[in-house]
């Protein structure tokens, strides 16, 4: 059996078809075929890949079973991981890409360290050179495992197709458990090729030796935590991404609901709560806004909540909070006090900590305490909100995102890329469903946004996905137009564009004495390369044709760009200087 | 600056070194000294790790990261003080005709180390013992001509009765080793 799969390589699995159903396998299975199987025990419906050399056995097995998964085929290999960002993002589940040897497994790189720090569940399967040349140079080989180790949650690399199945099923599981992350597999060629030894069975793995995440938090720190928010006068929730992977936006509402204490997001944390709910406060961080950030000087417990004090939440982390005690929430436990002394630090999932101290909590009376939020929120409006949505001359990007947000009723599913928009998305979008704001968040990675986008319309197809992208990271990935154009799927694109890198010349204006060192572009004509692609759009320039041209993009069946000339020097505030105390805070 | 003995029990397979030690790059930690070797259980080997460092947190933080690896199945940090431990050392001493002999008498009974090879003209000498030890006993021989000195890896074990079946997953069951 395996001589005939080294004899023969190629031809001897391309014959096999149509693919067998498990169980009823007279025929061993290829590696190849192994692993479609087992993406298929997983749930896999979609892939995002790129075929190359080393990886053509597993695109020959694929053939076989377009059927039953759908394989999107991205312009670049950044495209693919992006894409399965996005699609796991939108879904819950975990997004699968895939990519050839060499250049194509380097091409991933960048997908799979913003998957890890922004905890998304990541399969992603590399080609490898044939085991025999492993180690010799051999054409396209690229050691992708030592590459990926300190950015992957896991990575293994397969020599033999009897493994495939037990590691798949590892690969999946690590990708969800606990804090969710990227696991890359690495597949040489001859494992694809050859047959099992073995009758293929997938078994899902619930549990390894080494890695089983606590999910059901203990007790005692539960009634530690609940004791301290019940003795709390001023206690502030602040949240973050958490509370959405774990799917635990009911359970965090009901809490806030039944304490009725003040809370606020992380940029990750947006749409976990609806903007409107009477206890959200908005959002805090270097650009968040004005009461959550400086009311973290106030509290006298912070309860923490599926969040990692991120240095663009905390800034200084000395002085951050440093009069409160506080509670951390969070299922991974070396986050706890990686950053922040705790008091109270739970272990766990979020939806099973919320289970457990609801019934601990009881109802206080911040009545007084929530006001002195809301009565910040009047100097913000006059300083900021109110200039960003008028009085110049030019369309304001804010005025563009609110008027999308107004006319998506706050529930479409916002992809946003990375810089000055991501923060205006952020700021006037009114998110009044979970899931909806995707960004490139802990990594920033510019041309996140139009890969994200598809893979985001993919996991939620029944939604109304809509990007913001600046100008700049447009022309990162703007070779996926071509992706999003061939899926046929409608997603609608928005460049607020002015001409320049905008958050770096923001910084270069304010802490660089305004030299503006190579952040102005020389842009293309965006709207032509759209139509080249396939993908209509037009150009929006003037303040009277920004409602009608938001119309019409949102009217439009299929994919549509809008590009909309925005104030050139626009600067976003509020801003906390990085490394600065939340206190150092500019609203100008 | 205090030292710190890692033992960090993993599973056996390929590459995990490597996912220890970046763990260290990135918190530009540098690794005094580094032992590895399977453990009584049957494909599950130990790593001893020894590092310096100022703050106790910092090491922490660096154990809970270590912890994260898929592959670990346990990670201590250890305080001297809560560890035996030892090295061994080997030396290559040139010995002429016409040069001072050695006193191997001094070197067995005060310094406790042996010689375990003797060539035409240089001897051998292992040691074994704590770094302290060891360098004491390198002073000693200096005179002599040292032509080669190699020191190993700390080998440490907790100063607790447990061992360390009781710190691995409750359900598995472990092949003994031998």
């Amino acid at each position: 059996m395996s001589k005939i799969a080294e004899i023969m390589e190629e031809p001897v699995i391309a014959s096999v078809s149509p693919a067998p159903e498990i169980g009823t396998v007279p025929k061993m299975l290829s590696g190849g075929q192994a692993l479609m199987e087992c993406l298929l025990a997983e749930g896999v419906d979609t892939i995002f890949g790129y075929p190359g050399g080393a990886i053509m056995p597993i695109y020959d097995a694929l053939y076989d079973y377009t059927d039953r998964i759908r394989h999107v085929l991205v312009r670049h290999e950044q495209g693919a991981s992006h894409a399965a960002e996005g699609y796991a993002r939108s879904s819950g589940r975990v997004g699968v890409c895939m990519a050839t040897s060499g250049p194509g497994a380097t091409n991933l790189v960048t997908g799979i360290a913003d998957a890890i720090i922004d905890c998304t569940p990541m399969v992603a399967i590399t080609g490898q050179v044939a085991s025999h040349l492993l180690g010799t140079d051999a054409f396209q080989e690229t050691d992708v495992i030592g590459i990926t180790t300190p950015i992957c949650k896991w990575n293994y690399q397969i020599i033999d197709p009897d493994e495939i199945p037990e590691i798949l099923a590892k690969a999946f599981f690590i990708a969800q458990a606990g804090k969710p992350g990227p696991v890359l597999i690495d597949i040489t060629k001859d494992a694809q090729t050859k047959l099992m030894s073995k009758k293929f069975e997938y078994k899902k793995v619930e549990k390894l030796a080494g890695y089983h995440p606590r999910r059901v938090p203990k007790i005692e720190q539960v009634e530690k935590a609940a004791e301290m928010i019940n003795n709390a006068k001023r206690p502030y929730i602040l949240f973050g991404h958490g509370v959405l992977i774990s799917e635990a936006v009911k359970e965090f509402q009901a809490f806030v609901e039944k304490t009725d204490i003040p809370c606020a997001s992380t940029l990750l944390g947006l749409s976990g709560m609806p903007i409107d709910h009477p206890n959200y406060m908005g959002w805090l961080g270097m650009h968040g806004m004005y009461a959550p950030n400086v009311m973290t000087d106030e509290c006298d417990v912070l309860i923490a909540i599926g969040m990692r004090f991120d240095d663009r939440v905390t800034g200084d982390a000395e002085l951050f909070a440093k009069q409160a005690r506080i509670i951390h929430i969070e299922i991974d436990p070396a986050e706890i006090e990686k950053i922040k002394k705790t008091e109270a630090p739970v272990v766990g999932d979020i939806k099973e900590v919320l289970n457990l101290l609801m019934p601990l909590v009881k109802k206080g009376d911040y009545t007084a305490w929530k006001n002195e939020f809301r009565k910040l929120e009047p100097e913000e409006k006059l300083k900021v909100t109110d200039r960003d949505l008028g009085g110049s001359d030019q369309i304001k990007m804010a005025e563009v995102v609110k008027m999308v947000s107004d006319k998506t009723k706050g529930e479409a599913c916002v992809v946003v890329d990375v810089g000055q928009h991501q923060m205006v998305a952020a700021r006037y979008y009114q998110f009044k469903k979970p899931h909806s704001y995707i960004a490139s968040g802990g990594l920033g990675t510019m041309g996140f946004a139009i890969p994200a986008a598809l893979g985001a319309k993919m996991g939620a197809p029944d939604r109304n996905v809509i990007a913001f992208i600046g100008d700049g990271c447009f022309q990162m990935t703007i070779q996926e137009l071509g992706t999003i154009a061939q899926s046929g799927l409608a997603v609608k694109l928005i460049i607020l564009n002015n001409n320049f890198l905008g958050m770096v010349r923001q910084w270069q204006q304010l802490f660089f004495d305004k030299r503006y060192s190579f952040v102005e572009l020389q842009n293309p004509d965006f709207i032509t390369i759209a139509r080249g692609f396939g993908i209509d759009g037009h150009k929006c320039t003037e303040r009277e044709s920004l409602e009608e041209s938001i119309d019409k993009m949102l009217n439009h069946q299929g994919s549509y760009l809008l590009e909309v000339v925005v104030e050139k020097e626009e600067n976003v505030f509020p801003m906390v200087p990085a490394g600065r105390s939340v206190s150092e805070i500019r609203l100008e | 600056m205090s030292t710190y003995t890692i033992c960090v029990f993993t599973e056996n397979s390929i590459g995990l070194l490597n996912k220890i030690t970046v763990i260290f790059t990135r918190r530009r930690i540098n690794i005094d000294s580094l032992t590895v070797s399977e453990t009584e259980r049957k494909g599950i080997s130990r790593f001893t790790i020894v590092i310096k460092h100022e703050k106790r947190e910092e090491v922490e933080k660096l154990v809970r990261q270590t912890r994260k690896i898929v592959e670990v199945l346990a990670v201590f940090g250890y305080l001297n003080d809560d560890i035996v431990y030892n090295e061994i050392a080997l030396f290559k001493i040139a010995t002429p005709l016409g040069s001072k002999p050695l006193d191997v008498d001094t070197i067995n009974r005060v310094y406790k180390a042996w010689v375990v090879y003797w060539g035409l003209d240089y001897v051998a000498i292992q040691k074994t013992g704590t770094e302290v030890e060891i360098f004491d006993f390198f002073k000693y021989l200096k005179p002599y001509g040292i032509i080669e000195f190699v020191r190993s890896g700390r080998v440490a074990v907790g100063k607790t009765p447990q061992g360390l079946v009781e710190y691995l997953p409750e359900d598995m069951e472990w092949e003994y080793y031998l």
